[in-house]
């Protein structure tokens, strides 16, 4: 089969540029493909992407396709820079070796290793100082966050794993933190739980993720479970932050003015979860940590 | 009983397995109505699979109050005693709404509330 050029934009994390990212993912949906990603027009690639990205080529892989990212085609030095650093060039043939810096490692968990994810977000991600936390706080984070993982590694059944990339952005003040299944996605693990019922294959994507992210609500059934998302929500809430969730044509975004779930135009199979946090110590404090301070 | 989780498991609560072997030892004793301590020395990060599994499911054959009363925790943190409640709180709930829920009504009417 002749090798076809896929050619990476410049990538934020606006819903626009998730659109773009499920666009190339539809057009390598499928098995025994050549894909080439070139990077000559891309200027900016933020972490979600990185860990997209990566994600992507590795499910070409495991459709028996081929995937290269060609490296020759890399001309913006902060792009050639931060994927490097991350690890992320060095993941897919590039020679270099990652360093210590703003990046946060791109990681593979092919899969669920608590051990080495929960260092991951312990040392690398929340306790790496780009904000100041007590031991105690950063511990609390770092479970709060490992509900994400969780949750990729028990519902998506993702069969290539979980994929995700951070970055501390110094000029914003952010700690962002990006993880990728290529699983079901949650509306179509819950359309599929309920799939005996006639209303099943119409339950529109954003009716999904808002039961999904409602205390107590799980397709599981054997244990009481359905917390993780609410205490995650609860967290964003009081740093100020934002979490957003794409999954299949859903979307749901909760910060500190509420929450809103969409039906968006373009779909991918799988889930991205996207949070970013502010780094204001003030706003990193347990009641009893501030209360001394004062 | 006394049940030293760092031994049992290491210093991190977080995975539904954990949650299970800690269930295996201390579900016995309970039903028995023996006392049971775990002593979370030494622990010092949580999460929710692993409570569901050791402590939650409890509910599905024990009382809330007779969980409340015969398991007690020793040197569990601000953090994992949150967790703990919500935990013990929400298995409660879905304990004493034992009818099969209908999930797609459950959707539809979460829906139409919230799109109001």
């Amino acid at each position: 089969m002749s090798q076809t050029v896929i050619q990476i934009p410049r990538l934020n994390d606006y819903p626009s540029d998730f659109e773009q990212l499920f666009k190339i993912w539809s057009q390598v949906n499928d098995h025994f493909l050549d894909i080439r990603f070139d990077f000559s027009r891309c200027g900016f690639l933020r972490p979600n992407a990185v860990a997209f990205l990566g994600g992507l080529a590795r499910l070409i892989e495991s459709r028996m396709g081929k995937a290269v990212f060609d490296w020759s085609t890399l001309r913006d030095s902060w792009v050639r820079t931060t994927i490097r650093q991350n690890g992320f060039a060095g993941a897919f043939g590039d020679l270099s070796a990652p360093w210590d810096g703003n990046s946060i490692p791109y990681r593979e968990d092919a899969f669920s290793d608590m051990n080495t994810i929960m260092d991951y977000l312990t040392y690398n991600w929340i306790g790496k100082g780009w904000v100041h936390v007590s031991d105690r706080l950063r511990d609390a984070i770092a479970g709060k966050m490992w509900e994400i993982y969780g949750n990729a590694f028990e519902h998506s059944d993702s069969s290539i794993g979980v994929f995700s990339c951070g970055q501390h952005f110094p000029k914003h003040n952010t700690l962002v933190l990006s993880v990728v299944d290529f699983g079901q996605g949650i509306p179509e693990k819950i359309r599929n739980f309920v799939g005996n019922d006639p209303r099943a294959p119409g339950l529109p994507a954003d009716a999904c993720l808002r039961w999904a992210f409602t205390k107590g609500k799980s397709t599981c059934t054997d244990v009481a479970r359905g917390l993780g998302l609410d205490l995650l929500k609860e967290f964003v809430r009081l740093n100020e932050g934002k979490l957003e969730v794409y999954s299949n044509e859903g979307y749901a975004i909760i910060n500190k003015s509420g929450e809103r779930y969409e039906n968006r135009r373009i779909s991918f199979e799988g889930t991205v979860v996207h949070i970013t946090l502010h780094c204001d110590e003030n706003l990193y404090q347990f009641r009893d940590e501030a209360a001394s301070q004062r | 009983m006394k049940l030293s989780i760092k031994e049992k498991i290491g210093p991190r609560c977080i995975i539904k397995e954990d949650g299970q072997k800690i269930f295996d030892e201390i579900y016995e004793p309970l039903m028995r109505g023996e006392t049971v301590t775990l002593d979370f020395n030494g622990v010092s990060q949580f999460a929710t699979p692993f409570f569901n599994f050791a402590i939650g499911r409890l509910l599905n054959n024990i009382s809330e109050a007779d969980v409340r009363r015969y398991l007690q925790f020793e040197n569990l943190n601000e953090t994992g005693n949150s967790v703990v409640e919500r935990v013990l709180e929400n298995a409660s709930k879905q304990h004493s709404n034992t009818q099969l829920r209908d999930i797609v009504a459950e959707i539809l009417a979460k829906q139409a509330k919230g799109s109001d």
